[in-house]
């Protein structure tokens, strides 16, 4: 059982905001969407979720076309970039809105929406309006709207975008079992590419409406199938070397090591970040980040190398990945 | 500071709204009429007895009300749906909108001429058609039962456009994506309609009903041009019987009275309608 777009193309006028979309989503899996600001993740929901129809290509749902099914008729559990409360009801009914249209029973309402409520740290709020909610609550309803029923088909559109890192840390294993124990496929789209590694079991990468890779968090961050991608996950930002012989050489802050017979550079500002720290070293080669303990002792002028073995090569022209 | 600030314009209100009203509020206890040479002598509320126990102002409330019932509800469905469509998307939907308008921007003189033309028997092109079709003749505007219903028909195509313009303006402040995500809860349009549209646009229609209602009760110069108040006093309303008693009978005093009079029964009507209005909003389970 799965959820499969193929070949999905969508474009508005003449340009092309998707092209050549594959994706396979099983049950149990979250697929994380990671991307660029327009680069079409939004999009890639709406098309699933049959509010927006693809100029090409075809998505199933357990081997069902898709095409001639009305949105209301898929059974999607959605959470809108923008929340899409309805601000004329309290929260209980906004929650219950769908249930209700689906002939739940009360009893079947109240307590859905109770214990919703409660994961979802909102229990005093169930009778006010969206209105009278922050920010970071709304999207909480958001959420809890999409997880209270049991749809086909979740479709998270940066769903804790606006909550605060300690909320969002907190949610997060709860919505990962809450949205995995529903067994069905998950699409997750976020910005945060940490998010999307504790998230998701598979990311995809986008840029301008293309999958530059699919692989699990593991497989993206060590061997990235292009510039694009290796330096979109892993931060600080890896470190790109100056083009040699059509060959462009990738080095992770974090695989940077002090060596006594590495280049020459020198220090021009470091960053603490906690329990590690970032240097910016100058050096023949060209700014280097590194990441190194916060307890280390960097001398002024180090000498720096790393193991042969952690470089990543990409092509000069198409920017592809080699080793 | 901004009580300060607001008394100026407090007191342009009160002197432009509040005089009139206290005055003939005043000259409702007074007699003031021909006889008294048109100077104001106090009669003890002898001119509210006098309205109290008056059948014609009775009856004619009842066909003010009557008219302003009817033309303010059929206003209130047809432009409803007249809003839905031209927030949709469809070609030429502009032009339609402009020419919609258009009876909004006629003269109510005129149209009203136009409306007794529309219903003159023998000449008017609806008994024309009847005569055409070998039917007898209607005599619409001469027959007391049918002549109110044209004076309401005449209001309704009047200040129909007016009310779909407001509720036009309110479907396009609710966001498309509540429409979405009410389909992904698997809504139909049907229940979208009753569960987001109206609810949404309440704000507006009760803006429409106050400011329609308050203009009804009030109708005076359609009627006036269509009927005149005829035939048999069956399409009279309050306000052209004041008119009535203030310039043609000369009794200010009492004419004051029965402006007063329905004034009070406008407030009272006014409220009441916004009460039943949200009561019927409770009982479909759409607000709480
Ligand atoms: N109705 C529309 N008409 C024209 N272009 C559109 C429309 N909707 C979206 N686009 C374009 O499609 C592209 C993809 O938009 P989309 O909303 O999917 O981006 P996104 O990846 O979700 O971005 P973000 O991270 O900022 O939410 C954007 O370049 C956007 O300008
Ligand atoms: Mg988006």
């Amino acid at each position: 059982m799965t959820l499969i777009l193929k070949n999905i193309g969508r474009r508005y006028g003449k340009s092309w905001v998707l092209r050549n979309l594959f994706l396979e989503i099983k049950d149990g899996e979250c697929l994380a969407l990671l991307g660029p600001s327009g680069c079409g993740k939004s999009t890639t929901l709406r098309l699933i979720a049959g509010l927006d129809i693809p100029d090409e290509g075809s998505i199933y749902i357990n081997g069902r076309d898709l095409k001639n099914v009305s949105p209301s008729k898929r059974n999607i559990g959605m959470v809108f970039q923008s929340y899409a409360l309805f601000p004329h009801l309290s929260i209980a009914s906004n929650l219950t809105i769908g249930l209700k249209v689906r002939g739940a029973t009360e009893s079947e309402q109240h307590q859905k929406v109770s214990s919703i409520l409660t994961l979802m740290k909102l229990e005093d709020l169930a009778y006010r309006k969206p209105a009278q909610l922050s920010g970071g609550q709304r999207q909480r309803v958001a959420l809890a709207r999409a997880l209270l029923r049991d749809p086909e088909v979740y479709l998270l559109d940066e769903p804790m975008s606006n909550l605060d890192a300690q909320l969002r840390e907190s949610l997060r294993p709860e919505i990962r079992s809450l949205i995995l124990q529903g067994q069905k496929p998950v699409v997750y789209v976020t910005h945060d590419q940490q998010e999307a590694m504790a998230m998701a079991n598979k990311i995809a990468v986008m840029q301008k409406g293309n999958v530059e890779q699919i692989g699990t968090p593991n497989e993206l961050y060590n061997s990235p199938a292009s510039i694009f991608v290796a330096s979109f996950i892993g931060r600080p930002q890896i470190n790109l070397l100056p083009p040699e012989s059509g060959i462009i050489k990738g080095i992770r802050p974090e695989d940077i090591i002090i060596n006594e017979n590495g280049i020459n550079s020198k220090i021009i500002y470091q960053e603490w970040l906690g329990s590690s720290k970032l240097i910016m070293l100058d050096t023949p080669i060209g700014e280097l980040r590194m990441i190194t303990s916060s307890n280390d002792q960097i001398p002024e002028c180090p000498k720096i190398s790393w193991d042969i073995k952690n470089e990543h090569r990409f092509e000069l022209t198409t920017h592809k990945r080699l080793n | 500071m901004i009580g300060l600030l607001i008394l100026p314009a407090a007191l342009l209100i009160i002197l432009i709204f509040g005089t009139p009203l206290i005055r003939y509020i005043w000259l409702s206890f007074h007699a003031s009429s021909v006889i008294t040479g048109l100077v104001p002598i106090a009669n003890k509320g002898a001119n509210w007895q006098r309205l109290i126990n008056d059948q014609r102002f009775w009856q004619d409330s009842f066909q003010t009300f009557r008219f302003a019932a009817l033309s303010v509800s059929l206003e209130l469905f047809i432009a409803l749906a007249i809003a839905l469509l031209l927030n949709q998307k469809w070609r030429g939907r502009n032009l339609v909108r402009a020419i919609t308008l258009l009876p909004w921007a006629l003269p109510t003189t005129v149209m009203a001429l136009g409306w007794r033309w529309i219903f003159n028997t023998p000449y008017g092109p609806i008994e024309l058609i009847v005569n055409l079709i070998g039917l007898d003749q209607f005599n619409i505007l001469s027959n007391p039962n049918t002549a109110w219903l044209a004076t309401v028909l005449g209001d309704v195509w009047k200040t129909t456009p007016f009310i779909a313009l407001i509720l036009l303006a309110g479907l396009q402040t609710i966001p498309q994506d509540l429409y979405e995500a009410f389909k992904l809860e698997g809504g139909s349009n049907k229940e979208a309609l009753f569960k987001i549209t109206i609810p949404m646009l309440k704000p507006y229609i009760l803006l429409s009903i106050l400011f329609r209602l308050a203009q009804a009760f009030g109708v005076f110069d359609l009627i006036q041009v269509m009927t005149g108040g005829g035939p048999a006093g069956s399409t009279e309303s309050l306000a052209i019987y004041a008119y009535l008693n203030a310039m043609r009978f000369l009794d200010f005093g009492y004419s004051s009275t029965i402006m007063i009079g329905s004034f009070i029964l406008i407030v009272f009507s006014s409220i009441f309608s916004i009460y039943l209005f949200n009561k019927f909003k409770n009982i479909q389970g759409y607000s709480r």
